[in-house]
């Protein structure tokens, strides 16, 4: 499967510019995200995508999520998904934390029996009582982060696709996310992480895809794979 | 707290249950947001087409006399000024609604075409709340209710299915020109003063007549204010039958429904890249 973004240039990104010079073809740039990744992740298998910034762990997930499109190959998804993709399940800042619960945890399936059944489960596992009726603008990242992952988790999923999700938390939020891991993994659900913290990597995953420059470098156990990488980001092997 | 898979009986997502809960809530927390937080909330959302009225209102009557054309000129002006709002607040808020919602799109997957529903219909709840005033200015105009305003539903359902499909194509062209912002304030602006709001439509020959009926919000203006004000003057009381024919008054609603269609197709091919491009 590969992905190519098209940039289009800052200046053809308007139709004025389509009126004044129809006829310029300097059309668009492209940046290649992915180029041939292929992989098949088991039921009940802990996925780790490791790799360096930019190297097309996002676009992997959100490709995997339905959010974007690839260009050639194809995604199969068997089973209900719920996306935790770069902090946050997507909220409106200027409603409040109660109100954003309930948007996203429509959005992610949730019927109104079950989010009026889980509303508290949600509240209790972010630990955000006291916050709940205010904005969300005004949440600390770690608040947003502890907010969004904890709806993510009460769908109920078969696979969950966790991006960078350990970035903010404090110490007690990671365990508590580690925690949970055992607890799918136990359940038999599916969980494709994206982290850059290579020690989870190492405790909780299967198998683990080493991506560089949108290509596949490793695909293996993770032990394997973060030496991989360990050996590519180190400075002597430049 | 978390139950294995496969022993769940709701409903899996993407069902039109679903859809029309996600619509809801969204709709009701935009609602909300709008105007909880100042108690002056309904009042300000009716404070703009009333002033827009008022102005308009004392220019016409008493600088140009057209308050002559119409026993009910006041409703007759007020009504065109809400609907009007309505088209041009929607269709705005429909075309910007997936960029402003980028972080959303980035982050989920849901059917895309319900963000600019849910923008559309946030607008039709303050036209919702515009309408009260419009009732109130009936009643003080003495004008008995009739049992055919019945057929003002059907008319709504036509302007909100033009509405929406204008809503779609402007959302999916604003993904790529960014200046269509611009663009389409300039357009709404020309079609507020070729259509007749202001003065009534026998005033414009009937070459003009016949274009500005093909535009289906006029159709739909007229109708309303014909079953509205049914016995007003000849001059302010003209249908599409009446410039269009028996056959011809189809031409809008067609014009409607194609436009709705032309929203639906070209929304659904670029909706795969909205995400990444929005
Ligand atoms: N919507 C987009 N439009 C254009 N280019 C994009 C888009 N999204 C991502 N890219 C590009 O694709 C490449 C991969 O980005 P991606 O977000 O997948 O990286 P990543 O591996 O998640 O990085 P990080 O570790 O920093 O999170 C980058 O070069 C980025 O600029
Ligand atoms: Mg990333």
């Amino acid at each position: 499967m590969s992905k190519i973004f098209r940039l289009p240039h800052e200046r053809r990104t308007t139709l004025k510019e389509y009126f004044l010079h129809p006829f310029r073809h300097d059309g668009h740039e492209e940046q290649r995200a992915l180029q041939d990744v292929t992989f098949r992740v088991e039921p009940g298998e802990f996925f780790g995508i490791i790799g360096p910034n930019g190297s097309g762990k996002s676009t992997l997930l959100k490709i995997i999520a339905g959010i974007y499109r690839q260009d050639t190959g194809t995604v199969k998804v068997n089973g209900l998904l719920s996306p935790f993709i770069e902090l946050g399940v997507g909220f409106n800042p200027e409603l409040t934390a109660r109100d954003n619960i309930r948007i996203n945890g429509t959005l992610l399936g949730l019927t109104r029996r079950e989010l009026g059944a889980r509303f508290d489960d949600i509240v209790a596992f972010s630990e955000l009582e006291r916050f709940i009726d205010q904005k969300l603008k005004n949440f600390s990242s770690g608040m947003y982060l502890r907010l969004a992952y904890a709806i993510a988790v009460q769908v109920d999923f078969d696979i969950l696709l966790l991006d960078e999700v350990l970035a903010v938390g404090d110490a007690a939020f990671q365990e508590k996310c580690f925690a949970s891991f055992d607890r799918f993994r136990a359940l038999g659900r599916t969980i494709v992480l994206v982290t850059h913290d290579l020690g989870v990597v190492q405790r909780f995953a299967d198998r683990a895809v080493l991506l560089i420059g949108g290509e596949m470098r490793a695909l293996g156990a993770p032990d394997d794979v973060t030496e991989k990488y360990e050996a590519f980001a180190s400075p002597l092997a430049v | 707290m978390v139950e294995a898979p496969g022993t769940l009986h709701a409903p899996r997502p993407g069902g039109i249950a679903h859809r029309l809960r996600i619509l809801q809530v969204i709709v009701l927390a935009e609602f909300k947001l709008k105007y909880a937080g100042s108690a002056l909330g309904y009042v300000w959302s009716v404070v703009k087409p009333l002033t827009l009225f008022t102005v308009l209102y004392l220019v016409f009557t008493r600088i140009f006399k057209l308050g002559s054309v119409s026993e009910f000129y006041a409703v007759s002006l007020l009504v065109g000024i809400v609907f009007f709002s309505f088209f041009s607040d929607a269709t705005n808020q429909g075309m910007v609604s997936l960029v402003h919602r980028e972080s959303l799109l980035r982050r989920m997957r849901f059917p895309r075409m319900l963000i600019p529903t849910a923008a559309t219909l946030t607008a039709a709840m303050t036209f919702g709340v515009n309408l009260v005033v419009v009732v109130a200015f009936i009643a003080w105009e003495r004008i008995e209710p009739q049992l055919d305003w019945v057929l003002l539903i059907p008319l709504l359902v036509e302007l909100y299915v033009f509405i929406l499909g204008t809503a779609l194509v402007l959302a999916t062209l604003f993904i790529s020109f960014r200046d269509m912002g611009q663009v389409w304030e300039l357009a709404a602006q020309l079609m507020f003063y070729a259509s007749p709001i202001i003065y009534p439509a026998a005033l414009l020959p009937q070459w003009a007549q016949e274009i500005v009926f093909l535009n289906p919000f006029v159709q739909i203006l007229q109708d309303v204010r014909a079953l509205v004000l049914y016995d007003d003057l000849p001059a302010n009381n003209v249908t599409a039958p009446d410039v269009l024919g028996e056959f011809g008054r189809l031409i809008p609603v067609g014009i409607a429904l194609a436009v709705f269609g032309l929203g639906v197709a070209l929304f659904k091919r670029y909706e795969p890249w909205f995400a990444e491009r929005a």
